[in-house]
C-alpha cells in the first residue's frame, strides 16, 4: 500500500494568494507579516512538559508512589474541599496527583524517547536500505513492512505483554514494533527520489562505498523527514501507551504514567473528575502541542514533505 | 323458567371461576429484567462446555441443579433433589428427587435424566473441570426409579452434594436425556431445554443472552418478570452509566464503583462472603529457603500484623468487605464453628505495628529485609491487584523493601506449576472463593501432592506438614458431625498458626440496581452470581423480597 | 495491469503464510487456556484431563503440522473458549464492526476534508493553524478517554443517547464519533497538502489564466484532484479501523471483532487468535489490492513506479 510520492520536488511558492473572498478578509485583517508564525504557545508547552520530566524530583512536592489511604481522592483546590496541600488533590490510594503528574511527564517522555529511537532507528536504517539498493532486497524488507502493517499493531503489544510481562522494556519493544514499519515506508520513499540525483551519482563515479554514500549523502539529506516523522509519531507513541495501559497492557502500577493515570480514574468520572480528566488533559495538550509543532515544522523544513 | 336462570348463574359462575382459576403467574409476569455483566465465559448453552462463572450467571437461569442452595444462610440446600443420605459405610449415596419436575418441553425430570446427566458430565468431550476427579472418586451411578439417584463411591467422599450444586461447577446441572438423544448433540446447542424457571430464547454472541420466564409455578421461585436479558458489557464505567439511564436493571460492579454508583442514585447490593482475598508464601519449606526470612513463622505472622486490614477494607473496598475469617473460612461453613473463628480472627488479624517490629527483631530483621511479592488478580476479582498495592504500602512502611511485580491472571496461573521456580521464596496475592465445603480447599493448598503445596512436597514434609495430611485424611473419612466439626477446628488451627496463607479480608459480590427498573432483593450469601436470584427479583412495582 | 494484479495476489499468500506463522508460535509462547479455564483448586490430573479434551497436547511441531493441514481446507480451528468454530465466530462478529466502519469514514471525511480545504486557502496563517489543531485534537485525545467522555456527558448527563451496545441508529452516534475523530486528522493533513500541490500546478494556473472564476478553479479542478490521494488513506484507514478498534467496542460493549481479537489473546484462546489475524489479514490484504488497483486506473504515474 504506497501513498505515492510526488513525482519530482517542486519549489516552495512564496506566497498564496487566499483564495476564495469570503475567507480573504480573515487572514488580511490578521496576518501582520508574510513570514510563517511560529507556534509559541506548544512550543511552550512543551518546554514545560519537559523540564517536568527532566527536573522531576525537584518540582514534585511528595513522593508519586507514596500512599496515604486516608487522604484519598481530595479535589484540586479550587474545589470544595481541596487546599494546598494537594494542588491537583489526590487518587484514590491518597497519592498526590501533582507529584505522579510530574513523574508520569518523566516515564512517558522516557517511553517514548525510547520507542522513537528504537523503532525510529530501526525504521529509518531499514528504509535507506531498502530505497539505496533496490532489488531484491527491497522486495525483502517491503514484504517485512508489509506483514508489519497487516498484522494488527496493539494485538502485537498485547501478546508481547502477557509474554514477557508488563514493563518499561515491553512496552517499548511494542511501540517501537508499532512504528518501524510506516518509517521504513516514508523513509525509503524519500531515499527512492534521492537515489536519482546527481550528487548521488557523482559519489558513484567517483567510487565511494554504498555504506559511505548511504552514511555520508543520503543519510543527512533524509535527517528532515527523519525529524517531522518523529515528532508526529510523539503523540501515536504517547496515545499508544495510554490504550495499552487501558487494556491493561502497559507499564505496571504504581508507576505513575499519564495513560495509567487516565486510565485508573475512568471509573469515577462523575465524583472524582480529576484523577482522570487532570492526566487526559495533559496528554491532549503534549500530543496537540508536538503535531502542531510537527506539522510547522515539516513546512518550514521540506515542501515535498507534504505527503506526510 | 327458575332451572334456567339456575343454570345460567351456574354458567356465569363456572366461567368466572375458569377465569379466576388461570396460574397466578401468568398474570403477574410483565416486563424485561436487564443484567449487565463483565464476560459471558464461554457463552455457550451445553453445561458441558461451560465452566463455574458461566453456569453460575447464566445457565443457572434455565438449568436445575441437583443440589440447590440454602437461600437464607448459604451453603447447599434443596434442588432438584430435595434430600439425600449416605448409607453407613460412607460409599453409598442416595438422592431423593422431588416430585412434578418439567423440561421446557414437558418431559418429566427423573432420576434416569440425573444420570444420564451426570455421565455426560464425565464423558469424553466434556469440558467439566472436575471430570478427572469424578471419574475417580465414582464407581457406578444407578437410577433406582423415577425418583431416585444412587452414586456409589470408590473411597468415601462426605462432601459429594456440595459438588454436585452450583456453588463448585457445572456437574450437578440437570439435562434432558429423551431430548438430548432425541435431536442429537448439535441441535441441542442451539436449542437448549432445561427445567429452570426461565426458557432459552437466544443468544447473540458476543452481545447478549435472552430468556423467557415459564408460566407456571417453579421450585426455586416463579419469576415475576417475563423476560431476562443478560448484556456482556466489558467495561464498567459503561455498565454503570447502563444501569443510571435504565438501560439495564442491574450490572455487576467492583467496589471503586460503589461511590459513584451511590452517587449516581442507585441501590449498591452487596453479597457478603463470596471471597477471600489472601497473601501466601510459596516453598517456604524448601531447604535452600532455610535462612530466608520468610522461612520463619513468626515473620510471617508480623508481617500480618503489619496490614491494617480494616483501612484498606475502609479506603480500598469502600467499606464494602468485612474482617476475615481464617483461610477458607466463611460465616457458612459447613462443620465450621465460626463464633469461636470469629473471635480468634479479631485478635490474630489485627494491626499492630509496634508488635510485626518486634517480632521483626527478634527474629534477626530489626532492618527489614528484601520480599519479591508478585500481585496479580483472579478473574472476577479485579480489585485484589489494588488490595495487593496496599499491602505492599504497609510493609513498606513497616521497613520491608518490597519488589511488587503485577501479573495478568493469564501470565501468573502457569507460575504455580511444577517446580514454581519464579514463586518459591516468595509472597503473592491469592484468593479463596466462597464454597460451603472447607476441606476441598485446604486440600487445594496445601497437600503434599497438590498444585500449590504450600506446606511441603513429596521430598521435603516436616512434622506440621505430615500432621495436615493425616488431620485431613481423618476429616475425608469421618461422618460424626461433631468430630468433623473437631477435626475441622483442628486443620484450620494448624494452617492458621503456620501464617503461610493469611486472609487479608473477605470480599462481597457488587451489583449496582436501579430501583425504577427492578425491585428490591437479597442475594444468597457466598454466591457471587445471581444465576440462582434472577427469579426472585420482584418487579419495582411489587413488594420487595424478603426472606 | 493482469500482471500486476497477479503479483500482488502472490505476495498476499507469502504474505498471510509468513503471519500465520508468526501467530502461531507467538500466541502458544503467552501460556496455556487451561489456566484460565479451571478453578483455583483444581488438582493437576483435572488440569491434564482438560488439556487433553482440547488437544492441546501433543508437541508444538505436531500441533503445527495439524493446524497447516486443517488450514488448507478452510478449518482454521475450534475456538477453545466458545467451542464454536473459529470462521464462524469470526464472520459472525465482522458485520458488526462492518456497521460502523463506513459511519466513521463519512464522518470524518466530512469534517476532515473541509477542514483540509480551509488550512490550504489559508495557508501560514491563524486559520490554518486553528484547522489543524481542530483536526489533531481527535488524535490527541485517548480514545477510550473521549468514549467515556461522551458517554458521561451524552447519555448518563443528558440522557440523550444509550450508553453503548448495537441497536438502533441512536446507538451508532457515540462509537462513530469515537472511532472517527481519529481519523480526521489524517484526511486534513492529507487533502492540505494535496490541494497546495495542486493549486501550483500548470493546469490550475492554466485555469486562472484561462479567467475561469476562482470558485470553479478551486472546487471543480483543485480539490476534484486533490481527492485522488484520499483514496490510498481508505484503504490504511479501514486497515486500521478492522485491526483497531479495540478500545472502542470494549467501552461501548461493540460486539465486533476488535473486542474478540482481545478476548482471544486474554484467554489465550489459541485457534481463534489464529483465526482472526489470518481472516483480518486477508481482509485488509483484499481492501488494499482493490485501493490499489482502483488507484492505479486513476494515476497511471503508479502503475509504472
Amino acid at each position: 500500500m504506497s501513498i505515492p510520492a510526488s513525482a519530482s520536488p517542486k519549489p516552495a511558492p512564496e506566497t498564496l494568494r487566499p483564495a476564495i473572498p469570503a475567507l480573504a478578509w480573515i487572514p488580511r485583517l490578521l496576518r501582520r507579516s508574510r513570514r510563517r508564525r511560529v507556534p509559541w504557545i506548544p512550543i511552550c508547552i512543551i518546554a514545560i512538559m519537559v523540564s517536568m520530566a527532566l527536573f522531576a524530583p525537584l518540582l514534585a512536592p511528595y513522593s508519586p508512589i507514596d500512599q496515604t489511604l486516608r487522604d484519598k481522592l481530595i479535589p484540586p483546590f479550587w474545589v470544595d474541599g481541596g487546599g494546598i496541600d494537594h494542588v491537583l488533590g489526590t487518587d484514590a490510594f491518597g497519592r498526590d496527583m501533582l507529584s505522579r503528574l510530574i513523574y508520569g511527564a518523566r516515564v512517558s517522555l522516557i517511553v517514548a524517547a525510547l520507542a522513537l529511537t528504537a523503532g525510529g532507528g530501526v525504521g529509518l536504517v531499514i528504509g535507506i536500505v531498502s530505497g539505496y539498493f533496490g532489488g531484491a532486497v527491497d522486495n525483502a524488507l517491503m514484504r517485512l513492512v508489509d506483514a508489519a502493517f497487516t498484522f494488527p499493531a496493539i494485538l502485537f503489544a498485547l501478546l508481547l505483554a502477557v509474554t514477557m510481562g508488563q514493563g518499561l522494556g515491553t512496552l517499548v519493544l511494542a511501540i517501537s514494533l508499532l512504528l518501524w514499519a510506516s518509517f521504513a515506508r516514508v523513509i525509503r520513499g524519500e531515499v527512492l527520489s534521492l537515489k536519482q540525483r546527481d550528487f548521488v551519482a557523482l559519489a558513484k563515479v567517483r567510487g565511494c562505498s554504498s555504506a559511505r554514500i548511504m552514511l555520508t549523502h543520503i543519510l543527512p539529506n533524509v535527517l528532515n523527514t527523519f525529524m517531522v516523522l518523529v515528532t508526529l509519531n510523539i503523540g501515536v507513541v504517547i496515545i499508544a501507551e495510554a490504550s495499552l495501559s487501558f487494556l491493561g497492557a502497559g507499564i505496571p502500577p504504581p508507576t505513575p504514567t499519564w495513560g495509567l493515570m487516565v486510565s485508573d480514574g475512568r471509573g469515577r468520572i462523575a465524583e472524582a473528575w480529576w484523577v482522570s480528566l487532570i492526566p487526559g488533559i495533559a496528554i491532549t495538550l503534549l500530543v496537540l502541542s508536538v503535531n502542531v509543532f510537527g506539522d510547522w515544522l515539516r513546512d518550514r523544513l521540506d515542501p515535498r514533505l507534504r505527503q506526510l | 323458567m327458575g332451572q334456567r336462570r339456575v343454570y345460567k348463574i351456574w354458567a356465569v359462575a363456572a366461567a368466572l371461576a375458569v377465569l379466576l382459576w388461570q396460574p397466578a403467574a401468568a398474570q403477574t409476569q410483565k416486563g424485561t429484567l436487564v443484567f449487565a455483566v463483565e464476560s459471558l465465559s464461554a457463552q455457550t448453552l451445553d453445561p458441558i462446555l461451560e465452566g463455574r462463572p458461566g453456569n453460575a450467571i447464566y445457565q443457572a437461569a434455565m438449568y436445575d441443579s441437583l443440589v440447590g442452595f440454602d437461600v437464607d444462610k448459604g451453603g447447599i440446600g434443596p434442588g432438584v433433589a430435595e434430600w439425600w443420605e449416605l448409607s453407613d459405610d460412607g460409599l453409598l449415596w442416595t438422592f431423593h428427587l422431588r416430585k412434578g419436575l418439567k423440561f421446557h418441553n414437558s418431559d418429566p425430570v427423573t432420576a434416569h435424566d440425573a444420570k444420564f446427566s451426570l455421565e455426560r458430565q464425565m464423558s469424553e468431550p466434556s469440558l467439566a473441570s472436575a471430570k478427572a476427579t469424578l471419574r475417580r472418586i465414582v464407581k457406578s451411578i444407578e437410577a433406582v426409579d423415577d425418583l431416585t439417584l444412587r452414586i456409589e463411591m470408590a473411597s468415601p467422599q462426605i462432601g459429594l452434594p456440595s459438588s454436585l450444586s452450583r456453588a463448585v461447577a457445572t456437574e450437578g446441572a440437570i439435562m434432558p436425556k429423551a431430548y438430548i438423544e432425541k435431536v442429537g448433540e448439535e441441535e441441542f446447542r442451539k436449542k437448549p431445554i432445561g427445567s429452570g424457571p426461565w426458557k432459552f430464547v437466544r443468544s447473540v454472541p458476543g452481545d447478549r443472552i435472552e430468556f423467557e420466564a415459564v408460566d407456571y409455578p417453579h421450585f426455586r421461585g416463579t419469576p415475576h418478570f417475563k423476560e431476562l436479558h443478560i448484556l456482556l458489557v466489558p467495561e464498567e464505567s459503561t455498565r454503570v452509566s447502563m444501569v443510571r439511564t435504565g438501560e439495564a436493571a442491574i450490572a455487576s460492579i467492583g467496589p471503586e464503583s460503589l461511590q459513584s454508583a451511590a452517587r449516581g442514585g442507585l441501590q449498591v447490593l452487596s453479597v457478603p462472603g463470596t471471597m477471600q482475598a489472601v497473601f501466601q508464601f510459596w516453598g517456604a519449606y524448601r531447604p535452600e529457603f532455610k535462612d530466608s526470612p520468610i522461612a520463619k513463622p513468626r515473620v510471617r505472622q508480623a508481617l500480618s500484623l503489619a496490614i491494617d486490614r480494616k483501612q484498606i477494607i475502609e479506603h480500598v473496598m469502600n467499606g464494602k468487605a468485612s474482617m476475615p475469617y481464617p483461610f477458607a473460612a466463611f460465616g457458612y461453613t459447613e462443620y465450621f464453628n465460626a463464633p469461636k473463628w470469629k473471635k480468634w480472627s479479631e485478635e490474630a488479624y489485627r494491626y499492630d505495628p509496634a508488635a510485626a517490629k518486634q517480632m521483626l527483631a527478634e527474629a534477626g530483621y530489626p532492618n527489614g529485609f528484601e520480599l519479591n511479592f508478585l500481585n496479580t488478580a483472579l478473574p472476577g476479582t479485579q480489585f485484589m491487584t489494588d488490595v495487593g498495592t496496599a499491602v505492599a504500602d504497609m510493609w513498606n512502611k513497616a521497613g520491608i523493601k518490597v519488589n511488587i511485580k503485577n501479573y495478568e491472571w493469564g501470565s501468573f496461573a502457569p507460575l504455580s506449576r511444577g517446580d514454581q521456580p519464579q514463586l518459591a521464596g516468595n509472597a503473592s496475592m491469592y484468593r479463596t472463593v466462597g464454597r460451603p465445603d472447607m476441606p476441598w480447599r485446604y486440600d487445594g493448598g496445601f497437600a503434599v501432592t497438590s498444585e500449590h503445596h504450600l506446606l511441603g512436597d513429596k521430598v521435603n514434609c516436616d512434622a506440621t506438614c505430615q500432621e495436615f495430611g493425616k488431620i485431613y485424611n481423618d476429616l475425608l473419612a469421618e461422618r460424626d458431625p461433631a468430630k468433623r466439626t473437631e477435626l475441622t477446628d483442628r486443620m484450620v488451627e494448624l494452617v492458621a498458626n503456620t501464617w503461610i496463607a493469611v486472609p487479608i479480608l473477605e470480599g462481597m459480590g457488587y451489583y449496582a440496581v436501579n430501583a425504577g427498573k427492578a425491585g428490591q432483593f437479597a442475594a444468597i450469601p457466598g454466591r457471587h452470581e445471581l444465576g440462582d436470584v434472577f427469579e426472585r427479583i420482584p418487579r419495582p412495582d411489587e413488594k420487595p423480597w424478603k426472606k | 495491469m493482469k500482471r500486476y494484479i497477479v503479483y500482488r495476489l502472490l505476495q498476499g499468500v507469502v504474505l498471510l503464510c509468513l503471519v500465520a506463522t508468526i501467530v502461531f508460535f507467538l500466541g502458544r509462547l503467552t501460556g496455556n487456556p487451561v489456566d484460565l479455564m479451571l478453578p483455583e483448586d483444581a488438582t493437576p490430573a483435572d488440569r491434564m484431563a482438560m488439556i487433553k479434551a482440547l488437544g492441546l497436547d501433543g508437541s508444538l511441531f505436531q500441533q503445527f503440522t495439524i493446524f497447516v493441514g486443517n488450514a488448507l481446507h478452510g478449518d482454521l480451528g475450534t475456538s477453545i473458549r466458545m467451542r464454536q468454530p473459529a470462521v464462524e465466530a469470526f464472520f459472525s462478529r465482522l458485520p458488526n464492526t462492518l456497521a460502523i466502519i463506513p459511519w466513521a469514514l463519512l464522518l470524518a471525511m466530512c469534517v476532515g476534508i473541509p477542514l483540509g480545504v480551509i488550512a490550504a486557502l489559508n495557508r501560514g496563517n491563524m486559520i490554518d493553524r486553528a484547522a489543524g489543531t481542530v483536526a489533531v485534537l481527535g488524535i490527541a485525545m485517548p480514545s477510550f478517554w473521549l468514549g467515556i467522555l461522551l458517554i458521561y456527558v451524552f447519555s448518563v448527563e443528558l440522557g440523550w443517547l444509550p450508553s453503548g451496545r448495537m441497536g438502533g441508529p441512536e446507538h451508532y452516534v457515540l462509537p462513530v464519533i469515537t472511532l472517527g475523530a481519529f481519523l480526521v486528522a489524517g484526511f486534513m493533513r492529507l487533502v492540505r497538502s494535496s490541494m497546495l500541490e495542486v493549486m501550483e500546478s500548470e493546469f490550475v494556473k492554466l485555469a486562472r489564466i484561462k479567467g475561469l472564476s476562482e470558485s470553479v478553479v478551486i472546487w471543480k479542478h483543485c480539490l476534484r484532484n486533490a481527492l485522488i490521494p484520499v483514496l490510498t488513506l481508505w484503504g490504511v484507514f479501514v486497515g486500521n479501523l478492522i485491526t483497531g478498534a479495540i478500545v472502542t467496542e470494549t467501552v461501548f460493549a461493540w460486539p465486533g471483532i476488535g473486542r474478540l481479537t482481545y478476548e482471544a489473546v486474554i484467554f489465550r484462546d489459541f485457534p481463534l487468535l489464529q483465526a482472526v489475524i489470518i481472516l483480518k489479514a486477508i481482509l485488509i490484504l483484499s481492501i488494499n489490492l482493490v485501493v490499489d488497483i482502483l488507484y492505479a486506473y486513476v494515476d497511471p504515474r503508479i502503475r509504472l513506479a
